[in-house]
């Protein structure tokens, strides 16, 4: 029952996010069915923790799952009738040369190769404490955060401000599977991988017209010893993979609405980087370098309207969240006194120390092998290239770990070296995919070819 | 021109060789540790008690244990400050015994005596010294494997 259960929740998920997926490209001629099931993923999981969350106001136990089913198959059939009214085709985009059989094939087994890793181990200490202790929490409450949690101050250290995007996809599975199955619920996590991968290939491949540079870049992905064999990686079931797929998507489809003046490129950028605070508090910080980055190539697209247009779902859901958690009666809990000039000038003199403990980051090897050194050659190519969406893209890989180092300036710890050596190596795995991507760009240079997926 | 780009392909194929020349022993380890096990509802919960306490279903056996206590009062945990260990069991007990209250006691020194004389035993139901020891005078000591001692409030109070 259990394996039924597992299989009908992850359905579902991929029927909702795949019903919106195909409701959003459906007026194209060719609906690129891998592109479809990537971001069939990243939508059914914003998706179904969402309608949890909201519905789960209202109602709880079997009526909430009945709700939440009802509505997937909504979003599938609806997105199932709009391929159908335009008119639209399924493709399916098949590897055209040995070069790039071999290195999709790669692909398909290194996927493979981190779900079966990821049974290996158990949840890593965040992973437990701070996400699936939510979902088991709201399982035995018949699907919704029991107030107490709340008011709890006992349970201060699993961080009840923080947002229930990924919590919640794990209840979905533990609502299906009848218990909270600590060891299926892991499956979660390499899915996010299997999404980023082909995904990373799909954008590489559209931004440089070179599809086996897509497929190189999306091959060497877990090359990176941190998404498989440090913490916070895949297979320990933290968020800041996950949070970094919902990066690299936002940002590759807006660097393609740049390029192609694809409004649906732009639909995908919104869905994408509004489920961004929703995944981990952090994502704020990522929306709103998007949105500057956004806001820069939309002046120079003149195209302002369009692209503020497109972060009102994002703005919505932070707002909802502030107002959830002060209904809640919880105050975002923080790590860091509110920034100020006061102190900032106070604590100034930790740059030093924190550039150079980011530094000694960066090249740890057992991190991350030499791929800052990569991304930093990719920087230098796509600066030099002198075109503003490189420009763009290398910015969304510089800012976020300058704004994510600096902001230890404000950190409360009494050892605010501590403080950054324990989370920095997190937070920069929320980058790195998108360091991929600057990467795939730079080796494929600044030749314009065809789009060819 | 033509050498420019040999430049640029030798430039990154080398950067890529050496990427996974480091990496490959480091992913392989950990590709290769451990087995997958039995897909068992706590495996997490159970591993880490197990690990750090010896407690086989720990998931099970310190609820249960907690249970004895009674419905009402809260527990009071006691963890070693700046103990990583120590800490991470007080914040494990604090996910198991929900949904009761708990509050989690960080102490530097070895005594809890001084922490101990400020609860009041009317709204407790048990404490729980992990990593720590609890001060001689207090009897009826609970061992939960080796890094656990419950106590009900009772006993607690001096």
């Amino acid at each position: 029952m259990i394996a039924v259960g597992l299989v009908a929740a992850l359905v579902t998920i991929f029927l909702a996010g795949f019903g919106i997926a195909i409701w959003i490209f459906a007026r194209a001629d060719r609906i690129n069915l891998i592109e479809c099931a990537c971001l069939a993923w990243l939508f059914g999981c914003g998706t179904i923790s969402l309608l949890l969350w909201f519905c789960g106001m209202f109602c709880s136990g079997l009526f909430l799952q009945a709700i939440v089913t009802v509505a997937c198959l909504l979003f599938a059939v609806l997105g199932w009738r709009a391929k159908r009214n335009a008119n639209a085709r399924f493709d399916l985009p098949k590897p055209a040369n040995i070069t790039e059989w071999i290195l999709a094939s790669l692909i398909a087994i290194e996927i493979a190769v981190l779900i079966f890793t990821s049974f290996k181990h158990t949840l890593g200490w965040d992973g437990l404490l701070n996400w699936e202790l939510k979902a088991r929490y709201a399982f035995l409450n018949d699907g919704t955060i029991p107030a107490a949690y709340y008011s709890s101050d006992g349970r201060a250290f699993s961080h009840p401000e923080y947002p229930l995007g990924i919590p919640f996809t794990e209840l979905w599975l533990y609502l299906w599977m009848g218990e909270p199955n600590q060891f299926w619920v892991k499956i979660i996590f390499p899915l996010f991988y299997a999404a980023c991968a082909p995904l990373l290939a799909l954008l590489v491949s559209r931004l440089s017209g070179k599809r086996w540079i897509g497929l190189l870049s999306a091959a060497l992905l877990p090359f990176v010893p941190s998404i498989s064999a440090s913490p916070g990686g895949v297979v320990v079931g933290y968020v800041d993979v996950p949070l970094g797929v919902f990066y690299l998507a936002a940002l590759g489809y807006l660097l393609l609405w740049f390029k192609a003046s694809d409004s649906r490129f732009l639909v995908v950028f919104a869905a994408c980087s509004a489920l961004l605070p929703w995944i981990k508090s952090e994502g704020i910080i990522l929306w709103l370098v998007i949105v500057l980055l956004g806001f820069v190539l939309g002046l120079a697209k003149r195209r302002l309207g369009q692209f503020v247009l497109s972060l009102a779902p994002g703005a919505i859901l932070i707002l909802a969240w502030r107002i959830y958690l002060r209904l809640v009666h919880l105050s975002p809990h923080s790590d860091f006194v509110r920034p100020s000039f006061g102190a900032l000038r106070d604590n100034i003199g930790r740059l030093g120390d924190i550039f150079g403990i980011l530094f000694a980051e960066l090249s740890e090897a057992v991190h991350w092998s030499i791929f800052w050194l990569l991304a930093a050659v990719a920087l230098i190519y796509l600066f030099a290239s002198r075109k503003l969406e490189r420009i763009a893209l290398a910015s969304a890989v510089i800012i976020p770990i300058l704004l994510y180092s600096v902001i230890y300036v404000f950190s409360t710890w009494s050892s605010y070296s501590a403080h950054m050596t324990s989370s920095i190596p997190r937070l920069l795995l929320h980058v790195m995919p998108v360091g991929w991507l600057a990467i795939g760009l730079a080796l494929s240079q600044a030749k314009r070819e065809t789009q060819t997926l | 021109m033509r050498w420019r780009f040999y430049l640029h392909f030798g430039l990154w194929f080398t950067l890529f060789a050496v990427l996974i020349w480091i990496s490959a022993p480091i992913v392989g380890s950990a590709i290769v540790e451990n087995r997958i096990g039995a897909a068992e509802t706590n495996r997490s919960i159970d591993s880490y008690l197990r690990g750090l306490t010896g407690i086989e279903n720990g998931s099970e056996k310190l609820p249960d244990a907690f249970r004895h206590l009674g419905k009402e009062g809260r527990l009071i945990v006691f963890v070693l400050n700046e103990n990583a260990q120590s800490e991470f069991l007080g914040m494990m007990i604090g996910y198991i015994s929900w949904p009761r209250e708990v509050q989690i006691i960080k102490v530097s020194g070895p005594t809890v005596d001084k922490e101990l004389a400020d609860i009041k035993p009317s709204t407790v139901a048990g404490v729980v010294f992990c990593s720590v020891s609890p001060p001689a005078w207090l009897g009826h000591r609970v061992r939960l494997g080796s890094s656990i001692v419950l106590v009900p409030v009772t006993e607690a109070a001096p």
